[in-house]
């Protein structure tokens, strides 16, 4: 039994030039205990999958334009009324933020950050809450939490922040974490310790997390699954040593072939040509074909191709180029 | 070409004090971004910066172009000490964010006519487009960009118009900062490809700043790795990362995640950053080092290493 399971989830957002479909048909599902990925470059969509799925739109004019998104106990959280919504947001799916400045009230001290969203949750008085907190921030190896809980955000250093806001994101013990590039904006030894604490909090709790991520090295240390997303769509999906390892859409082999590191120094990298489509108006068939070096005239017609297996469902690997299907045969 | 040395080149900014700081006449406080920097830059070379944030690396940018000024030692340039920017424009820097850094309401062809004409005022203006579509070929981009605005252009397309602006003077050296931070990893490789084959084609002299290790490993020569103010190692790139030296250079490098490994390579270390007001005595990196004892209390010393290369920690194997 999935965790979460998300169909045909479509996402729309208002823009002058048009209805930008900014997520487009995505499909996927996270077990519990399981960490999945989700990589892509920015504009594919895959921060609009994740603010879908709690409809965390931050006031911009957006809206869920179809699909559904099951969670396990819950039911379909986008039939859910915003009101039933907000009871499910901390209390089942908590969301982590990129940036853990923005994520976290400057005004206010740590500690009753905390206990408020305990407190707005759970009926406790304020020296058993602040008990709580005060046990968050060892659990996230915080370091002399007494004193961190009567400090402000602008005292601490960004790791101590991000590692303040995971606290706040356990606070109510959610089976799921939606953590939307949590280490992009912290040193490379700090994001270590922090993808560390989020891999130990999975294997003591069995808390699931979904990671939206643009390095596929954050991926391949941390997760179990992952999905690629191109362009308001999931081109490949997969467990997370396969994908990277033998990667089957063209598009997750031009992303992997473009990193440093792939290739001697001598040797020039391979960048992909080109910029990904218009959201507003996408091109027919696949729409990573008019930069695929191996487009077909088949690759530009009809609706976007759908995922399909490769070899086999077992493994769950299945990417949605047509080409493949032609090589081993449909699924 | 000539040559850019930096000599024990040291900056420190003063911190705002509050007006109870001065009635209490306490002491004015700096923060130390630059602390005895020795680095000599050789004409040709790739030279990569890498370390955190908050590690003096930008700040050792901006003085050797001549941004800043230092406040102790000096970089010589030239053969001559450099008080400003090059007047002829020799040294050039190019910066992380392509959208702050161009005017978005001038034309690209207007904006770099405009550095052409600043520094061959002698060329005619007829002549002036035809040297800068020369220079918009020189980083991959057709003529017809000089027509578009900014705001037309994609990540990628606007680095390379930063790298085409800065490379009108026709400079010797190029510094770049971040300068592939922003953008995508397929957008990554174009620009990294450029400075490589500007690096190799034209001779040009590049110094790289960068927190990225794996695209500093594959674009440069020799690396120096910065943590609070100082240079901790120096080597080239090929023995720095085959074979780094001081604590936190293994340590910076192992934290890397890697798309073809599923575990980081060594245990993390420890703690972040210390305090920059507050940095340890003695080797700065002790407070977060596995290495660390007593003896590490003491200021260290660069140790030579091979091919000018050194480390600054008494503790750093030897080579066999």
């Amino acid at each position: 039994m999935s965790l979460l399971s998300i169909h045909d989830l479509v996402a729309e957002f208002d823009s002058p030039s048009g209805i930008a479909r900014a997520v487009d048909g995505v499909s996927f599902d996270a077990q519990p205990g399981e960490i999945f990925g989700i990589v892509g470059e920015s504009g594919c969509g895959k921060s609009a999958t994740c603010r879908a799925i709690l409809r965390l739109f931050g006031g911009a004019p957006a809206r869920i334009a179809g699909g559904r998104i099951l969670l396990d106990g819950v039911g379909d959280l986008a039939a859910l009324h915003e009101r039933q919504l907000a009871q499910v947001r901390g209390r089942d799916v908590a969301f982590i933020f990129q940036d853990p400045l923005t994520a976290l009230n400057p005004t206010m001290k740590i500690g009753r950050q905390i206990t408020e969203v305990i407190r707005r949750h759970q009926t406790i008085t304020r020296a058993k809450a602040r008990a709580a907190a005060l046990q968050l921030l060892r659990d996230v190896h915080v370091t002399s939490p007494e004193r961190r809980l009567d400090s402000y955000p602008h005292e601490l250093s960004g790791g101590l922040r991000q590692r303040v806001v995971i606290a706040m994101a356990l606070a109510l013990r959610p089976r799921l974490i939606i953590a939307d590039e949590p280490t992009t904006a912290l040193d490379v030894t700090v994001q270590d310790q922090i993808l560390r604490l989020l891999k130990e909090r999975r294997d003591r709790l069995g808390t699931s997390i979904i990671l939206i991520t643009h390095d596929l090295g954050v991926v391949s240390q941390i997760c179990d699954r992952m999905a690629v997303m191109y362009a308001g769509r999931v081109v490949e999906t997969g467990p997370v040593r396969e994908v990277l390892d033998s990667p089957s859409h063209p598009y997750t082999q031009a992303l992997l072939a473009a990193l440093p590191g792939q290739v001697g120094r001598e040797q020039a990298l391979t960048p992909i040509e080109g910029a990904p489509p218009s959201l507003i108006s996408p091109p027919p068939g696949c729409r990573f074909a008019p930069r695929c070096k191996l487009a077909q005239p088949d690759c530009v017609i009809g609706p976007p191709p759908p995922l399909h297996a490769r070899d086999g469902v077992s493994s769950g690997h299945v990417d949605a180029c047509i080409l493949n299907e032609v090589a081993y045969g449909p699924a | 070409m000539a040559q850019l040395d930096f000599q024990r080149v040291e900056r420190r900014f003063p911190v705002k004090r509050g007006l109870l700081d001065m009635v209490a006449r306490r002491d004015r406080v700096y923060l130390h971004a630059v602390r005895g920097v020795d680095l000599r830059v050789s004409p040709g070379d790739i030279l990569g910066i890498v370390g955190e944030s908050g590690c003096g690396k930008s700040t050792l940018a901006r003085i050797g172009v001549g941004l800043q000024q230092s406040d102790g030692g000096q970089v010589i340039f030239d053969g001559r000490p450099l008080a400003g920017p090059d007047p002829a424009g020799r040294l050039q820097m190019v910066f992380q964010d392509p959208y702050s850094s161009l005017n978005p309401r001038i034309t690209i062809g207007a904006q770099l006519e405009e550095v052409v004409a600043h520094y061959f005022p002698k060329l005619p203006r007829a002549k002036r487009a035809a040297r800068v579509s020369e220079i918009l070929a020189e980083v991959s981009l057709d003529p017809e960009t000089a027509l578009k605005f900014p705001h037309a252009l994609s990540g990628g397309q606007r680095q390379r118009v930063s790298i085409a602006r800065a490379l009108c003077p026709a400079p010797e050296i190029l510094v770049a900062d971040e300068p592939v931070s922003a953008l995508d990893a397929s957008v990554q490789a174009q620009i990294i490809n450029l400075l490589k084959r500007l690096n190799r084609e034209k001779g040009l002299t590049i110094i790289f700043i960068s927190h990225d290790m794996n695209v500093v490993c594959y674009l440069c020569d020799r690396v120096a790795v910065m943590y609070l103010g100082e240079i901790v190692e120096l080597q080239n790139s090929q023995d720095l990362f085959g074979d780094p030296r001081h604590p936190y250079t293994r340590a910076l490098i192992a934290a890397v995640p890697d798309v073809r490994r599923a575990q980081s390579l060594a245990e993390p270390i420890t703690g972040e950053i210390p305090d920059p007001f507050a940095v340890p005595r003695g080797c700065r990196f002790a407070t977060r080092c596995p290495l660390a004892e007593t003896a590490c209390q003491n200021p260290q010393e660069m140790l030579p290493l091979g091919g000018a290369g050194g480390v600054r920690c008494w503790k750093a194997v030897p080579s066999d």
